[in-house]
């Protein structure tokens, strides 16, 4: 800073090149591709302190992941997490998990829920999405708006009436249990927001498509499943999987609705670890939550490229 | 096949009016008939509703004289061309031909022959194995006629498949399809709103406008002897010359006074009725003689000439404004901003009664 005072006023980098020839070299043989203007001082300094608060926001992130991670594996932890304490690799908490809580048990509910909500909404967006595209019939309009104002009731409200609805459903058939009843909601919910996603997908797609399709010979549940389900599958492969996860989520409405740790999804099970003290094993917690996050993050990485290379091959156009 | 359409009318629902009223057209088997009209005309309607995708308000749509109103689309033994073609995009550009094939549960033998078979014809068996987003417009027009190929249908339906090409493929593609008709025989439906198009492939030219068939016929009919006003001023490019007039004394006298004409013999006869009646005398550009001298001439103030080498397009106006366009051999010496004298090729001459538009001689 002491530069700018004598007059003529210097972009940082000529005063940096003045400094060190190396710098200057390298800056003047450099062609400049980019198709932005070139940054002026200001933009830099803008620039600089946007990077700052991203690495800040990331550390803030960062650092609890990383602390879970290592307590997770650290065999000196125990009960109550310690910051700072000496490391030792263990896997003593992942044992503990296994044998002295219902962690199992959770994994087994937390699929069975996620995946029956992804079905369930992906087989009635299909429908829905489709339908509310391609067919005109009385209330269209009407019901895309019912459907809209809906969504802006937080999904708790529902509660006492889902505690009904479920006496009822379980009064006439014995087998429906709580847990289809967070399906029910989960998939409920879900379906009405994706449709509208869907619906938009599908507008996209050239009715021209669905027409050839006709005159090659398909009904209209094959021009569906031959047709617009591929076409669209990028979308839907974001609508199951955004379903799938919901429940993996979710802790209100398990802990809510399920009455024993044995029917417990992995959110609410997890939780049981670091609120009550006579079950408190906060290492264990972060064992569990880094083993719940690992087949979902695997889930997306597999299917990152199908999603992505979908929706730019979405339609042909001439 | 013999497609014949009889009185049909079409009313989209929650529309007022109808969008096509009393149809009535035959179509001869082998016949490569073009429906030519401006947009909205509802050409497209009336192909969608010969394919069974729209439904049919009124009339009867007759196949080799077999009612087809109610039949579903993929039993009417047609194929149709989209505008935007219409290929599967998850499909290769084999499977996209095979698949209404495959719906019919044909043998895989036999699919596969038809399809090697279409590929030969259009020239795209390298691309086989593609999708149709790796490969370019014209290569995806050919296999959204490839994909109509195969099933051997009895009626190609086209709507517009070349507008979305350039120039020079469109022209290419002309030319092929017109071959391809002439190889497979298969009578064809063709919509396009260009007349150069219709012009060039059709053996007959359906014009349409506002929903009622203006004119039936040749290529040659409708530009030598053009029905009526609209019929006369949409074919051709540049357009007719129209000039409002009267008939006074058995000639021909603009509204302006500036253009007589004496009507041929042949011509008299039907014009006697109209004696003292606003009359519209069409001249096709061409049709003017240059350097007019005797019999009946006049004087025009050229603005603008266009130079496309076999011939030389001119703009003038006469002198009360009135603008003509005025067509020369290229090897005539004409000049913007200077005043020239023209004849008449009187025997080229269409009237036009005013009031209904329709043609007089
Ligand atoms: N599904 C529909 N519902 C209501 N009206 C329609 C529908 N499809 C077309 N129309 C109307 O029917 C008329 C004819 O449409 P059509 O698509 O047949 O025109 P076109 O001659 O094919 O025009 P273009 O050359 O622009 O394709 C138009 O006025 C249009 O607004
Ligand atoms: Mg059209």
């Amino acid at each position: 800073m002491n530069n700018s005072n004598n007059g003529h006023k210097k972009t940082f980098l000529e005063r940096m090149g003045e400094k060190f020839p190396f710098f200057q070299r390298k800056n003047k043989n450099k062609l400049y591709l980019s198709d932005r203007q070139p940054l002026t001082l200001q933009g830099k300094i803008g620039l600089g302190i946007a990077h700052l608060v991203l690495i800040l926001w990331a550390v803030i992130i960062i650092w609890p992941l990383y602390q879970m991670v290592v307590s997770a594996f650290n065999g000196l932890q125990d009960g109550y997490l310690v910051l700072n304490r000496n490391f030792e690799f263990s896997l003593k908490h992942f044992e503990y998990l296994f044998n002295e809580t219902l962690y199992l048990a959770w994994v087994r509910n937390t699929l069975f829920i996620s995946i029956s909500t992804a079905l369930l909404t992906l087989l009635f967006v299909s429908f829905t999405g489709y339908a509310y595209s391609r067919y005109r019939f009385k209330g269209r309009k009407s019901s895309l708006m019912a459907i809209l104002l809906i969504q802006t009731i937080p999904v708790f409200a529902g509660i006492t009436a889902f505690f009904t609805m479920h006496s009822i459903l379980s009064s006439i058939f014995p087998y429906f249990s709580r847990q289809m009843m967070l399906i029910l909601i989960y998939s409920g919910g879900a379906i009405a927001a994706n449709t509208f996603i869907l619906k938009g997908y599908i507008d996209s797609i050239s009715t021209e498509l669905d027409d050839a399709a006709k005159i090659d010979g398909c009904s209209n549940m094959q021009i569906y499943r031959l047709i617009i389900m591929p076409v669209a599958k990028p979308m839907l492969m974001i609508i199951g999987l955004w379903s799938f996860i919901g429940p993996f989520m979710d802790f209100l409405m398990p802990r809510v609705l399920l009455t024993s740790p044995r029917s417990y999804t992995l959110a609410a099970g997890l939780f049981t670890l670091v609120n009550d003290f006579r079950t408190m094993n906060q290492p264990a917690f972060a064992a569990g939550g880094l083993l719940t996050a690992i087949p979902i993050v695997l889930l997306f990485v597999s299917l990152q490229g199908q999603l992505v290379s979908g929706l730019s091959k979405g339609s042909v156009k001439g | 096949m013999k497609v014949v359409l009889k009185n049909i009318g079409k009313k989209y629902e929650g529309r007022e009016e109808f969008t096509l009223k009393n149809i009535n057209l035959e179509i001869e088997e082998q016949e490569f008939c073009v429906i030519l009209g401006p947009s909205g005309c509802g050409k497209t309607t009336m192909l969608r509703m010969i394919a069974g995708l729209n439904s049919i308000t009124e009339g009867d749509l007759l196949f080799n004289d077999k009612r087809m109103n109610k039949v579903a689309p993929k039993d009417r033994d047609i194929a149709m061309v989209f505008q935007s073609y219409a290929l599967y995009p998850h499909m290769t550009v084999y499977e996209n031909m095979a698949f209404s094939l495959t719906m019919r549960k044909e043998r895989k033998s036999l699919i596969d022959e038809r399809v090697q078979e279409a590929a030969k014809v259009l020239q795209m068996e390298e691309n086989l194995y593609v999708k149709p987003s790796d490969i370019s417009g014209g290569q995806r027009q050919r296999v959204a006629l490839g994909r109509a190929m195969v099933r051997n249908p009895k009626v190609f339906l086209m709507d517009e498949p070349l507008s979305n090409l350039d120039a020079k493929l469109r022209e290419h593609m002309r030319v092929e399809l017109i071959r391809l008709h002439k190889q497979l025989g298969t009578t064809t439906i063709y919509v396009t709103h260009d007349q150069t198009e219709a012009m060039t492939m059709a053996s007959k030219i359906v014009l349409m406008d506002d929903g009622i068939i203006q004119q039936v016929g040749k290529p040659d009919d409708l530009y030598m002897r053009p029905k009526n006003l609209f019929v006369a001023a949409f074919i051709g490019s540049p357009s007719m010359n129209i000039i409002k007039g009267k008939i006074e004394q058995g000639r021909f006298i603009s509204d302006n006074r500036l253009m007589m004409i004496t009507p041929t013999k042949t011509h008299k006869e039907g014009l006697e009725a109209f004696e003292g009646k606003s009359v519209s005398a069409g001249i096709r550009p061409e049709r003017f003689e240059s350097g007019g001298e005797y019999g009946d001439t006049f004087n025009v103030n050229v603005d603008v000439v266009e130079m496309l080498g076999k011939e030389k397009i001119l703009y003038g106006k006469l002198d009360d404004g009135k603008e003509l366009i005025i067509s020369t051999p290229g090897h005539y010496k004409y000049q913007g901003g200077e005043r020239y004298a023209f004849g008449y090729d009187l025997e080229a001459i269409h009237y036009f009664d005013q009031e209904t538009g329709e043609r007089i001689n």
